[in-house]
Order: C-alpha cells, then sequence, then structure tokens
C-alpha cells in the first residue's frame, strides 16, 4: 500500500497540510478538558498535552473560557491549533520514520504526515507520553483489522470518480472513524459550489450523528466559516434548524447548539488576519487597547455607540444595520463633534476587518425582514398587510444601502435599495409570506467591496450638503459673497434627469439671491400666438382609436384584485418590470444595477422545502448528464429557521388558479390567447415546453410523493412550463390524511388538452419522457436516496413520518422492472392519474373550501 | 405697574407674594434701574441676582415704562445685566441658567414693547450696545446652541427654544427685527435639526423647532440671503426630515382630532339634534362650534419645507400608523401647559414610540394624507381671515406637492393605495359619505376628490376667486403628468367634469357681480382649457376608451352652458373695454368644444327623429357618438400641456408677508416662559447641583 502515498497530488497534500484536520481541534479540546468524554479514544487525539500546553499564547484565553464549554474554547484560536496540529503531525511521523508503522497502516492522516519532511530538520523528537503511544497503538490494531477493506476503499477515495456524491454517502455509511477522518480532510478538495450543495446533509450529519463524524466534518466546516460569512450565516442557520427537533434540554448542550453559538459569535475570523498580527488576543475580562488592529474586539466596546445613536431615526431603533454609521450627512455638528470617535470606529473597522461586526448587518437585514413577516400576520386584511408592508419596507429603505445581500442570489453584490411600493403580499390564509424586489449592485466581493453611497429618492447628490455649506459665523457682507461664490457642483449628469434642471432652482444658492423659484418657462398664455399659425386639424376618431388601440396592445394584465394582490404583481414580465423599477430608481443609471426578488415566508417550515429543491436539483442534474430533456425549475430555499426562511421566486409565472380565475378561459385557450393559434411556432414552443415541464414534474410528483396539488401550488410561466410549487407535503405526508390524491400524480383533462389530446403525438412524447426520465433516474438512484435518508436523522419533519419512508421511496425507483414493464407502469400511471376522480375531487374540495379554481 | 400682583400676567404662581415686603429681588431691580453700577456696592451682586426667581412682570414693566432720556441714563446697567445673562447662560449651575434665560426674555420683550416706534438699532444698542452687540450675541448664540445641542436638562432646551421664539417674534413684522441679522450670522439651524432628528427630543420640543425655523425662514426672505433658507434647501438626512414631518404630521392629526371630536359633540344623539335645532334659530350661524382654530404656523413650516427642500417630498410619502384614532393617554407634561387651541404643542407620545405600533385597527397613513384631511376641513369653510389664509396656504402647497416629478410619482403609484377620509361639508341636498365606503386608491385621486369638492361647495357671493384658480392649477399639473408619463387613472372623471360645467355655469350667470371684482375670464380658459386637455389628449391618459365617450356625452348633455359661455365672451370680446383680451381667448378656447357640440347635436337628433324616441337614453348618445367619431374634425391647440411653474416672488410675497405677520402674533401670544413653574425646575435640578 505504500506507493498509495505517492499518488497523493501534490495540491492534495498542501490542502491537507493547511486544514485544521481533526487533530488541531482534538488537542485543544484535551488541552482544557484533559478529562472530559468528549476525548475518548479517538485515533487522532493522541496529540501530547504537555507539549501543548507549553504553547505560552494559548494559555490565557483557556484560562478563561474554560467554563466546560469545551466546543467553544477549542476553536478560539486557531493560531494555537494550526501549532498544535503541527506538532502532533510531526509527531506521527517521527513514530513512522521510527519504522513502527507498517506499511498496512493507510491511515490517511498518517500519509498526510509523512508528506512534508522538510520539516523535520531542527526539530528533536519529541518524547511521547505513554498514554498516547497506547492510543497510537490501538488505533493501529484496528486500521489492520480493515485494511484489506480500507485498502480497495482508500483506492476508491484516490480515484478521479470519487466525487462529493459519494464522499457524503462514505462519510454517512462507513462506521470507521479512519475513513470518516479522511472524508473531513478530503472536503477541503471538492469545490466550495459541490460542498454547499451537500451543506444540509453534512450539517445534520454533524448534529445527529456520533462524534467521529462530527469531528470529521468540524474542521472543514470551521475553515469555510472563516473564509465566508455568507457561508458562516447559512451554517448557523441550518444548524439551528436541524437542531431544533431534539428535545429541548438536549438541545442546549448539543454540538450542533454550541457550533452555531461559536458561529453567530463572530470568533471565526478569517485567519489570515490571525496569523498577520502576531500579537495574541488578551483575554476578554480586560479592556481591550485602543490601537487600530483592535478591529475585531466586541462590538460593544465601540466608541461608535454614541454616534450610533445619534444618527439613529425611529426607525433604526428597531433595525439598526451598523454600517450606515457614516450617513449623518447634512448635519455638521454630528460631524464635527464626533468627529475623532467616528473615524476612530467605523473607519478602522471597515478597513481592518471588513465590516464592524462581520456577521450582524446581514442578521439584522434578515430579522427586520422576518419581523415584518410576523407584524404582518396579526393584520386581518390583505389590504391592510400590503399597505402596511409597504410601509415596513420604506422604513426599512433607510438603513439601505448597507453591507447586506440575498443568500438567494448567484453573485456577490449589495443591497442598495428595496422598492417597497412593489412589494406584495401573497396569498396564504393564516400567514403572511410576502414578495420583495431588491434593487442591488453587483460587486467584486460583499465582504470586501466598499459598500455603495446613498443617493436619495429624488435623486440629489447627497454629499454635497455639508460640505459646500460656508461657515456658520460669518458677517452679513461675506455672506452674499461667499454664496454667490459656491462653485458649481460636479459634473455628473447621468444623475440628473432632464425634467429635474428646472427644478433646480432651490438648490443652487446664486439664483437664490434674487428669486430662486423664479423660473416660469411656459404661459397658458401662449395658445393665442397660434393664431398667426397655420392650424393643425386632428380628427377625433384618431384619438378614440388611439386610445382603445393603446389600451389592447398592452400586454394583457390580470386585473387589480385586493383580495390576490400579487397576482398583477406577478402577471407583469420580469424584463418589464425590471425596465420599470431601473427608471424608478435612482441607483437604475448604475451599470452594475440588478434587480433581485424574494419571498419572506415567517411562520412555514422551509426545511422540507429545502430537501424537495436538492432531490430536484439532483434529478436535473441527472437527466441533464443522461440527455433526457425534461424541464423542472428547483428554486432556490434558505432556510433561517425551523419556522422562517425565504425562497427564491419563479419569475414570469402565475399560478393556474390566478390564470383561469383572472381569464376565466381553460387551460387550452389561454395558451392560445397567450401563443397565438395551433400551428404558430410560438404555440407549438409552448406546448412542447408544456410537455417536457408536465413530464418532469409528474415524475417529480410521483416519486416524492409530493400532494397538496392544487391550481394554486402549480404555476405556469410565459413559456408554457409548469412549474410545481410548495413541496409542504411530500414522502409519508399528505394533508389532513382526507385520503384525496391517491393517483400518482395529478393530470387532468385540461392538461392532456394543452398537449393535444389524448390521441396527439405530444402525449406520446409525454410518455415517453415520462420513461426516459424513470430510468435516468433510476440508474442513479442512490444519489436521491442518499439526500433524503441522511436528512431523516434526528428529524421530526411529518414527510419522514413512519419507519418506512426510504423503503418507500427506493421502491418507487423500481430497480427490479425490466424498461418493458416500467413502460407498461408508466402507461399505467398516466391513465390512472387521468381517470382518477380523486384529482377532480380534491380541485372541488380546494374550492369549496379555499377558492381555489 | 411696581406691584406684581397688580399684573394677572401669564404667571399663575400661587406663592405668597402678597406680602407687603418686596421680593429681594426687586430691590436688585430697583438698583439695576439706577444710575449706579450695583455691583459697586455689592461686589458679588450679579452672582446673587441669578439665584433669585426672576419676576418676568416686573422687569418687563419697568422697560417699558421707560421713556427715552431714563433709558439713556441706565444703559450701562442694562447692558451689564444683558452681559452678565449671557455669562450665566455657560454656567453650571443650572438655576442660574434657568434665570438668566428667563431675564434675557425679560429684556428682549420689555425692550421691544415699550419701543415700537424706536428703529431696531436703538434696540440693540439700548440691550447690548452697538460696539459690543456683535460680540454679545454671538456668545448668547453659541451659548443657547451648546443649550440645545448637549445632554442637559429638557427643560432647559425647552426654556431655549421659548426664548428664541420670543425674540423672533417681539416684533410684528419679523423683517424689522434688527437682533435677527446677529441670528442669522450665528446660525443656530444645526440645533434645530439635531433636535429634529433626535427621537426624544423631537417628542418635546419638536413643535417649537419647527415653528422656530419657519419663521427664521421667513426674516428678510425677499431682500437679502437667509442662510436659513438655504440650508434648509439642503438638508438630506432623512431621520431630520422625516423628524420634522413626524412633527408636522402630529400637529395635523392633532388639528383633525380635535376637528372630529367637536363634530361627533354636535352630532351626538336626538337631544342634542333637538337643542341645537333650537338653538340655531336664534343664533345666526351654528358653524361657529364647528371652528377649531387653524395652525398656521405648523402649515407655514409644511410650505417652507415642501417648497425649498426637495428631499422632503420623500417624507411626505412616508408611512405612518393613522394617530387619529390612538387615544392618546394624556399625560400632562410639566413643559407643556394647556395653552389655547392652534399652538399646543400636541402631546407627543406616539412620536416617542419607534415602532409602528401594531393595532390591526390603525390604518397607515402619511404626512400627505393627514395633510389632505386637514386641508378638506379647512376649505370648508373660507369665511374668516384666517381660515381664508390656512386654505389659500394648503392649496399652494398643494401646488408645490403636484409640480414635483417624485410627489407625482408616489400620488399616481397604482401600488400605493390608501383609503382617505376627506371631510365633506354638511349640505342640503346630499347626505354625508358614509366612511366606510371609501374605496382604496391611489392618492391622486384623494387630491382630485378635495378638488372637486371644493369647487362644488365655494360658488358663493364672496366667490374666492383666487383659491379657484390655484384650483383648476393644481388639476391641469396632475393632468399634465399623467398624459407625460401615460398613467391612465381609474379615476371618475366625470364627477370633475360636471364640477366645471357646473362651474362654468355659476360664473355666466353671476357674471355682472363677478366682473365687478374679479376677471372671470381667466378662469373661465382654465376650465375651457382643461376639457380641452380631455378631448385632444385624452387617449395618453384616459382609463378607458368608454371614459372618452362619456367626456363627449358629458358635454353634449350640458352644451347649452358651453352656448351661454360662447355667446357671453363674443358679446364681451366684440365690445371694446378692459375684457376684451381675455374674452377672446375663451372663444378661441372654445373651438373644439364648439365643435363638438355642433356635429353630434344634429346627429343626435336625426338619431331620434329616425327612431321616433323623444328622449335618447344615455346608451342611445353614446351609441351616436361612438358611429360619428369619423367624421368630427378638432383643432390641435398649443401648449395645453404646459404651465407656469408657481413661484413665490412676487406674486404670493404680500400673502406671506401678512401670514408670517398673524404668525408671529400669534407665537407671541401665546409664547410664554414664566409657565414653566419654578418649582418644577427647582424639583428638576435639586437633584442636579
Amino acid at each position: 500500500m505504500g506507493d498509495t502515498e505517492l499518488e497523493l497530488s501534490p495540491a492534495q497534500l498542501e490542502e491537507l497540510q493547511k486544514s485544521p484536520s481533526a487533530s488541531s481541534t482534538s488537542s485543544t479540546s484535551s488541552l482544557s478538558l484533559p478529562s472530559s468524554p468528549s476525548s475518548g479514544p479517538r485515533p487522532l487525539t493522541s496529540s501530547s498535552p504537555s507539549t501543548s500546553e507549553s504553547l505560552p499564547t494559548s494559555s490565557p484565553p483557556l484560562d478563561v473560557i474554560s467554563e466546560g464549554v469545551g466546543e467553544l474554547s477549542l476553536v478560539i484560536d486557531t493560531e494555537v491549533a494550526k501549532k498544535a496540529c503541527q506538532e502532533v503531525l510531526q509527531k506521527v511521523k517521527f513514530l513512522k520514520a521510527d519504522g513502527e508503522v507498517s506499511s498496512a497502516s493507510s491511515e490517511p492522516v498518517l500519509v498526510n504526515g509523512t508528506a512534508h519532511p522538510e520539516s523535520t530538520d531542527g526539530g528533536k523528537p519529541p518524547k511521547i507520553s505513554q498514554e498516547e503511544a497506547e492510543l497510537v497503538k490501538n488505533v493501529r490494531r484496528r486500521q489492520k483489522n480493515n485494511s484489506s477493506k480500507q485498502s480497495w476503499l482508500l483506492r476508491l477515495f484516490e480515484s478521479k470518480l470519487f466525487d462529493i456524491s459519494m464522499a457524503i454517502s462514505y462519510l454517512y455509511n462507513s462506521k470507521e472513524p479512519g475513513v470518516q477522518a479522511y472524508i473531513g480532510n478530503r472536503l477541503f478538495s471538492f469545490r466550495n459550489e459541490d460542498v454547499d450543495f451537500y451543506l444540509p446533509q453534512l450539517l445534520n450529519m454533524y448534529i445527529h450523528m456520533d462524534e467521529d463524524v462530527g469531528d470529521a466534518i468540524k474542521p472543514y466546516v470551521v475553515y469555510r466559516c472563516r473564509q465566508s460569512i455568507n457561508f458562516s450565516l447559512q451554517c448557523a442557520w441550518l444548524l439551528g434548524a436541524y437542531s431544533s427537533d431534539m428535545h429541548i434540554s438536549t438541545q442546549r448542550h448539543s454540538r450542533g447548539t454550541k457550533l452555531r453559538k461559536l458561529i453567530l459569535s463572530d470568533e471565526l475570523k478569517p485567519s489570515s488576519q490571525r496569523i498577520r498580527r502576531e500579537v495574541p488576543q488578551p483575554p476578554p475580562s480586560c479592556p481591550p487597547p485602543f490601537h487600530h488592529g483592535q478591529g475585531m474586539s466586541e462590538h460593544s466596546l465601540s466608541p461608535s455607540k454614541r454616534t450610533h445613536q445619534r444618527s439613529k431615526s425611529d426607525a433604526t431603533v428597531s433595525i439598526s444595520l451598523s454600517s450606515n454609521l457614516k450617513r449623518t450627512a447634512s448635519n455638521p455638528k454630528v460631524e464635527t463633534s464626533q468627529d475623532e470617535d467616528l473615524s476612530s470606529s467605523s473607519d478602522s473597522l471597515e478597513l481592518e476587518a471588513g465590516t464592524p461586526v462581520r456577521l450582524t448587518p446581514q442578521r439584522e437585514f434578515i430579522k427586520s425582514l422576518m419581523g415584518i413577516g410576523k407584524r404582518l400576520a396579526t393584520l386581518p386584511t390583505k389590504e391592510q398587510k400590503t399597505q402596511r408592508l409597504i410601509s415596513e419596507l420604506s422604513l426599512l429603505n433607510h438603513k439601505l444601502p448597507a453591507r447586506v445581500w440575498l443568500p438567494t442570489a448567484a453573485f456577490d453584490h449589495h443591497v442598495v435599495r428595496v422598492p417597497h411600493t412593489q412589494a406584495v403580499v401573497l396569498n396564504s390564509k393564516d400567514k403572511a409570506p410576502y414578495l420583495i424586489y431588491v434593487e442591488v449592485l453587483e460587486c467584486e466581493n460583499f465582504e470586501t467591496s466598499s459598500v455603495p453611497v446613498r443617493i436619495p429618492e429624488t435623486r440629489i447628490r447627497s454629499t454635497r450638503s455639508v460640505e459646500n455649506l460656508p461657515d456658520c459665523g460669518i458677517t452679513p457682507d461675506q455672506r452674499a459673497s461667499s454664496f454667490s461664490t459656491v462653485p458649481n457642483y460636479d459634473n455628473d449628469d447621468e444623475a440628473w434627469s432632464v425634467d429635474d434642471i428646472g427644478e433646480l432652482q432651490v438648490e443652487l444658492p446664486e439664483i437664490h439671491t434674487n428669486s430662486y423659484d423664479n423660473i416660469s418657462q411656459f404661459s397658458v398664455d401662449s395658445i393665442t400666438s397660434q393664431e398667426s399659425k397655420e392650424p393643425i386639424f386632428i380628427a377625433a376618431g384618431d384619438i378614440r382609436r388611439r386610445l382603445s388601440e393603446q389600451l389592447a396592445h398592452t400586454p394583457t394584465t390580470f386585473r387589480r384584485d385586493p383580495e390576490d394582490p400579487s397576482a398583477v404583481a406577478l402577471k407583469e414580465p420580469w424584463q418589464e418590470k425590471v425596465r420599470r423599477i431601473r427608471e424608478g430608481s435612482p441607483y437604475g443609471h448604475l451599470p452594475n444595477w440588478r434587480l433581485l426578488s424574494v419571498i419572506v415566508k415567517c411562520g412555514d417550515d422551509l426545511r422540507q422545502e429545502l430537501l424537495a429543491y436538492q432531490v430536484l436539483k439532483q434529478l436535473q442534474i441527472i437527466w441533464e448528464q443522461e440527455r433526457v430533456p425534461l424541464w423542472i425549475k428547483p428554486y432556490k430555499i434558505l432556510v433561517i429557521s425551523s419556522d422562517s426562511g425565504m425562497i427564491e421566486p419563479v419569475v414570469n409565472a402565475v399560478s393556474i388558479h390566478q390564470v383561469k380565475k383572472q381569464s376565466q378561459l381553460l387551460l387550452l385557450d389561454y395558451f392560445r390567447q397567450e401563443h397565438g393559434n395551433y400551428n404558430t411556432e410560438e404555440f407549438l414552443t409552448a406546448q412542447r415546453n408544456f410537455v417536457q415541464s408536465c413530464a418532469g414534474y409528474c415524475l417529480i410528483c410521483y416519486l416524492l410523493q409530493v400532494k397538496d396539488r392544487h391550481n394554486g401550488n402549480i404555476l405556469l410561466d410565459s413559456e408554457g412550463h409548469i412549474i410545481h410549487i410548495d413541496f409542504g407535503f411530500i414522502l409519508s405526508s399528505s394533508p389532513r390524511n382526507l385520503g384525496f390524491e391517491t393517483s400518482a400524480f395529478k393530470l387532468t383533462s385540461e392538461f392532456v388538452d394543452v398537449m393535444g389530446g389524448l390521441d396527439g403525438d405530444m402525449f406520446n412524447y409525454y410518455k415517453m419522457l415520462m420513461l426516459q426520465g424513470l430510468i435516468a433516474a433510476r440508474k442513479h438512484m442512490e444519489k436521491v436516496i442518499q439526500i433524503v435518508e441522511i436528512m431523516q436523522q434526528g428529524s421530526q419533519l411529518p414527510c419522514f413520518h413512519g419507519s418506512s419512508t426510504i423503503r418507500n421511496l427506493k421502491e418507487r425507483f423500481h430497480m427490479n422492472l425490466t424498461e418493458e414493464q416500467l413502460q407498461v407502469l408508466v402507461e399505467q400511471m398516466v391513465d390512472g392519474s387521468m381517470r382518477s376522480i380523486t384529482t377532480k375531487l380534491y380541485d372541488g374540495f380546494q374550492y369549496l373550501t379555499n377558492g381555489i379554481m | 405697574m411696581a406691584q406684581p400682583e397688580k399684573k394677572a400676567g401669564l404667571l399663575k404662581r400661587t406663592s405668597s407674594s402678597k406680602k407687603p415686603l418686596k421680593e429681594k429681588v426687586l430691590l436688585m431691580y430697583e438698583q439695576i434701574f439706577t444710575k449706579e453700577d450695583p455691583s459697586k456696592s455689592n461686589p458679588r451682586f450679579w452672582d446673587e441676582l441669578f439665584l433669585m426667581k426672576v419676576n418676568l412682570e416686573y422687569l418687563e414693566g419697568k422697560l417699558e415704562s421707560l421713556d427715552g432720556d431714563e433709558v439713556m441714563k441706565v444703559k450701562d446697567n442694562i447692558n451689564s445685566l444683558f452681559q452678565h445673562c449671557v455669562q450665566a447662560l455657560a454656567e453650571e449651575h443650572q438655576i442660574r441658567v434657568v434665570n438668566a434665560l428667563q431675564t434675557l426674555c425679560a429684556l428682549f420683550r420689555g425692550v421691544h414693547q415699550k419701543n415700537r416706534s424706536a428703529t431696531g438699532f436703538d434696540i440693540i444698542n439700548m440691550l447690548m450696545g452697538f460696539d459690543k452687540a456683535e460680540l454679545r450675541m454671538k456668545e448668547l448664540m453659541e451659548s443657547l446652541d451648546a443649550l440645545l445641542c448637549g445632554d442637559g436638562s429638557q427643560s432647559l432646551k425647552s426654556l431655549c427654544l421659548k426664548l428664541l421664539l420670543c425674540l423672533v417674534t417681539v416684533t410684528d413684522n419679523i423683517s424689522q427685527n434688527t437682533i435677527l441679522e446677529y441670528v442669522m450670522i450665528n446660525s443656530i439651524f444645526e440645533a434645530i435639526l439635531q433636535i429634529l432628528s433626535d427621537v426624544s427630543s423631537r417628542a418635546q420640543h419638536g413643535y417649537d423647532a419647527v415653528v422656530l425655523l419657519a419663521l427664521l425662514v421667513n426674516y428678510r426672505k425677499y431682500e437679502s440671503v437667509n442662510p436659513y433658507i438655504v440650508k434648509l434647501s439642503i438638508v438630506d438626512d432623512e431621520p431630520t426630515l422625516d423628524g420634522m414631518g413626524m412633527v408636522i404630521h402630529h400637529a395635523l392629526t392633532e388639528y383633525n382630532r380635535q376637528y372630529r371630536d367637536k363634530e361627533e359633540e354636535n352630532q351626538g344623539g336626538f337631544f342634542s339634534t333637538l337643542t341645537s335645532m333650537v338653538g340655531s334659530m336664534f343664533i345666526a350661524d351654528a358653524d361657529e362650534k364647528l371652528s377649531v382654530q387653524t395652525n398656521e404656523a405648523i402649515l407655514l413650516a409644511l410650505y417652507e419645507a415642501v417648497h425649498l427642500n426637495r428631499n422632503f417630498i420623500t417624507v411626505l410619502a412616508q408611512s405612518h400608523p393613522e394617530m387619529d384614532m390612538a387615544a392618546a393617554p394624556a399625560v400632562p407634561v410639566p413643559s407643556s401647559p394647556a395653552t389655547p387651541l392652534g399652538t399646543t404643542p400636541p402631546s407627543l407620545d406616539l412620536m416617542n414610540n419607534p415602532e409602528l405600533p401594531l393595532d390591526p385597527n390603525l390604518q397607515t397613513s402619511n404626512l400627505l394624507i393627514t395633510f389632505l384631511k386637514y386641508s378638506s376641513i379647512v376649505m370648508q369653510d373660507t369665511k374668516d381671515e384666517h381660515r381664508l389664509n390656512s386654505a389659500r396656504l394648503c392649496l399652494i402647497i398643494l401646488t408645490c406637492i403636484a409640480e414635483d416629478q417624485y410627489a407625482d410619482a408616489f400620488l399616481h403609484d397604482d401600488n400605493m393605495n390608501f383609503r382617505v377620509n376627506l371631510h365633506r361639508m354638511p349640505m342640503r341636498h346630499r347626505k354625508k359619505a358614509v366612511d366606510k365606503n371609501i374605496p382604496s386608491r391611489p392618492l391622486v385621486c384623494a387630491v382630485l376628490d378635495l378638488m372637486v369638492e371644493f369647487i362644488i361647495t365655494h360658488m358663493m357671493k364672496e366667490f374666492p376667486m383666487d383659491l379657484y384658480v390655484r384650483c383648476i392649477q393644481i388639476i391641469h399639473k396632475l393632468i399634465c403628468y399623467q398624459k407625460k408619463c401615460r398613467v391612465r387613472m381609474h379615476y371618475t372623471w366625470r364627477e370633475l367634469w360636471s364640477a366645471l360645467i357646473n362651474l362654468l355655469k355659476f360664473l355666466l350667470s353671476n357674471e355682472t357681480i363677478l366682473l365687478s371684482k374679479h376677471n372671470i375670464f381667466q378662469l373661465a380658459l382654465q376650465v375651457v382649457n382643461l376639457f380641452n386637455m380631455f378631448i385632444t389628449y385624452g387617449d395618453t391618459f384616459l382609463p378607458t376608451p368608454s371614459s372618452y365617450d362619456e367626456l363627449y356625452y358629458e358635454i353634449i348633455r350640458m352644451h347649452q352652458v358651453f352656448d351661454n359661455l360662447y355667446c357671453m365672451v363674443l358679446r364681451v370680446s366684440t365690445n371694446a373695454g378692459p375684457w376684451k383680451e381675455p374674452a377672446s381667448k375663451v372663444t378661441h378656447a372654445l373651438v373644439n368644444v364648439r365643435a363638438i357640440i355642433n356635429h353630434f347635436n344634429p346627429k343626435i337628433e336625426s338619431y331620434a327623429a329616425v327612431n321616433h324616441i323623444s328622449q335618447l337614453s344615455e346608451d342611445q348618445v353614446l351609441e351616436v357618438v361612438r358611429s360619428n367619431y369619423d367624421t368630427l374634425t378638432l383643432k390641435l391647440q398649443d401648449a395645453l400641456d404646459q404651465f407656469e411653474r408657481y413661484s413665490e416672488q412676487p406674486r404670493e410675497a404680500g400673502f406671506f408677508k401678512e401670514l408670517v405677520r398673524s404668525i408671529s402674533l400669534n407665537v407671541r401670544k401665546n409664547v410664554s416662559l414664566s409657565t414653566m413653574s419654578q418649582d418644577v425646575l427647582l424639583k428638576e435640578f435639586s437633584s442636579i447641583s
């Protein structure tokens, strides 16, 4: 097995060295709490406490924090951890150099240990304590037993085929700590995006599985948290959400909760900074000295507190996003009197640590969005909710731009404005989910790029107010002159719309000396001047015709319905909306301006939605890989807690319920209205889109047993695709056990009509697509099952109710059937669904109870 | 005069000053009003003076009673008193500061009351001495600024503002108050802003601060550069502007609430209806009871903010919870005594609350809605001078709003719908609209409703011509925006059309009376041009094709009014006279309306004849209209969609001068330093000092 060592690529080796591997964490933990049960017989806990303790830097913080919070203390100083880790590695390597280690030792970390012989010189082989040596022996004994099996495993692990999906699978299935630890290290070598997809699985394993798995995962998580605020917050949110099913007493002390606390305490700063800063962090009990490297001291000590208070408006009290300290503008008193404070606090913070407090702005932003949702839920009518939403958002706007972003977006950005009047409350009986549009400015990196400056709504440049004001204490004769010499403001034409220029009189003090509002451009009287000119005649009929034509030519919009405010907003084509909002925005002229939208859900558990998203995404990847042209649209889910989160809305789509209610047409007729007549290119494209999406979602509905499929939960986009939303009832759960919806999926005759009827080619195409899709999915069943299975750990979610969830899921892939048998199965399912009166019954039931058509 | 007991004054002290013995402070005052330097006999004289409770009446009375010669004799001592007052402001001892502030107030007032005729320079000389004036005022303003911005007691801040209000209003005409020149040089603008930006200080002093700012902005507005105007125009700090908006919003809301309470009082039950019926037999105007005194000061502040500061427009749309309904607990704040209505700083409890309260019964409101409601009340009755001025100012503010692009944008925003309960004058021929029925609509509908309401309720002998002109201008400006931006409001335009036609009718039937006072042709021209807007540009802003048909229907239905108008203006324009020119403009403007009438009337008659119907139904007429558009040719008129921008100078200058004068009088009357009872202050400061 010796040559496996050589197969390790240099990059991997580097990764492994860099990573604060499992050994690093355990070394410190054993140091702070030598007798704690957490430092049990793990293969690599075997670092020597004596050596680590002799590190001078580490002792002060540990003295203070060692209140049984082992987990918390152990990651506090990575520098120490790293050193300790290296020492351990060295030691292990020396051990190996002594020839003790047999060729069978495939323990990856040991392999790793040999990987840097250059560090051996100079260092004397340290004495290894008895206890430790014994531990090491123990481990080896175990490894020897498994050696033959593991050698194959290792070969697999080293191969190029070994991807993140397999890594997760082995992490979950292997009971072998060595394997787990290896995979923990291997995580560093995958692309961030790939691992991020499995983040819910990783964290759920961390929370609910045994300690070995946790220890394997933790270094990676900590490492990523240090790198990214976004990752930190995602982890914290997910950890909170997936811990919530535990009993409250165990939850408080669970590793998940501790890790969450650690992340939220914002101890996980980028490690590079710590290294750069050689000064060891003083114990938190003594106040930090005020040199400017002190950027990350606790914000409670920040001298900016007073300034902060001052710049607060009423709204800030409730929502204080800390990065708007500088926006006190126009009140020179504030600026001058507290200038020093301000620069020493906010400025240095900006420079040193990226943000004053790394996670705070974003957390506050999310918190205020959730707060709005909670308050909306108390209001009785849609109208009141909408009004309230708009006013709340307008207050929120005061705090923007800030170093906040939408986690559902695919690019880095800063949120600059929420066009509050565009927000709508979505249809829901007792909760108040709402949809907001968010204007953002794309940037390189939201952690390091500077936050955009605020531009007031009325598009006046805010910067000039204070600077250009002459001093207060000038004599009257000075006054006149100094005002007239106020330099012309920056010639930033793009900021002014043509129309504004006439209104500038107030802005320009020069004009003001005489009469600042004396510009009358037009006169009603000019009507008489026309008599001399040739009169122009127009036909009344033309005016009337233009009026009806213009009204006819506007794209089909929905009527405004106070009971369904979202219908109009969602029907408006996205591009149209973007253009409109951009025009009305003071930031619209900036080239990196983007519009995003997000649904804020408060009071809803989005964990199942997230699970569904993962499965959909996985199936989408599988189908793409297998070249099956099925179309589905997984939409991003952000779980914030077990009862709140955000959803990325599907743009250009309205629910079939809204379509039918507003248009009062059959679906097929609506297609013709929107896309043209049967044989037009547009109609055929829309029809094909419909078929491909329908087949995709039928398979999804079948595999995941998606229930509650009424027309309010099925969207239709402007290209003809259908999109299923709301995965509240999947797998083992169904609504209220009414026994409805027994069919495999929802296929109404209206749908079939759009496909061109039962005998049409498109309908056959539909069935063929389903078959191909099922075959492809079956081929990669493990990837799908694994996503679900891991999330079942420790979960109380209704979709995992009962014991046979996974088994049933597996059965629905029908591994034992031949392709011919599968084809029969598909036929049967389609037939069954179409004939199923339960679908119709369920729609009728929904119509009666919820008014959904 | 020397006895304070004789003057009831504003001081409500129950102290036992009835003793025959003179208070020590009076003796000390008397020492000041001699030629001798009081500190000669007692080196600690000034130290002691500011430990004494101030006797405002005595001091003011004494200053008032001095005649020219005596003044010159005691000038040095008064100068000295002023100087020591200013010095005392900087002291740690708060009692001294309070006493110094009150003494200063008495000085300003006393000097002015007597010397109305004296020039400002004499007064300055008398108070401070020419050579020292600049220095003294600089010190004074700096001290006030420090007190207002510092962390000190709220009562002290309140006193500072009162002193400033006192100083600003000592003369009837603010521009003749020469001392204010020093307030211009030593700006306290920033201190005012700071008060407005801070939540707690805004709640307590916001009202005074806003009024003070409004007055300062009007100092020599047209003659010189007023730094307050310049500074106010460029404020862009949102919390501050919001704070100002909140204060105004609150004051207006308070007024609306008081009005509604009175209204409900008047409508309570059968018995009260009966008594009021009986009562109204004897009392000429029962409406008297309904009039709550208007608050022009706060309206002026709103005007200046809207007019001068572009950023303030956003504040108008800033949502607040509706505060009418929340019965604010009446906790008497010691610093705000019960002064007469109109200048009472409203109880600002709700403004303290940073979060919007969570009451499902509360409708969200904003400053604009509150202002519209306020306007609807004020415009109901324009008989007395104050209300006429208030109504005029309301219309001016609306004019400024209608001209602003951003304001127009949110007025027409389809997503911002509100129910606005405008107050409607009770009239015999219509029932009071039930409040709940008002649909939630974009705000521009409320503005148009208000304008329509005004048009139909003010056709009276005392014709408020200029208000009508403003009103039509506002409608015109809104329609110009709609045309330009192609906004199609689902508004019941018909109500507007019929109101406008009725207005024309009124002008016609009262031609002779009105012509003696007003140029009715200007108004008629505006109205006709509004119709021209609809006729020629209707395709750009009308909501449906059928609304265009309805326009024609309305014109045809009321064709007699247009016919008569045409006859009248033709007659006037053919006669030589002062109205020849304006009347001929109206004849030209009428060309399209007449074309419509002349085109469709014969068609309708023949339709009736063919079908043997005597009276055509509306649908039948509309049918005729629809089928006969194509043979009608209209003349395109120029510049229909252009308007004269609002400008304060020179047209409105006179109005504002008078308005500021009346506000000054009112504020002066109601500002009272002495109401801040010494006991309260003592209690507050005993712990501090």
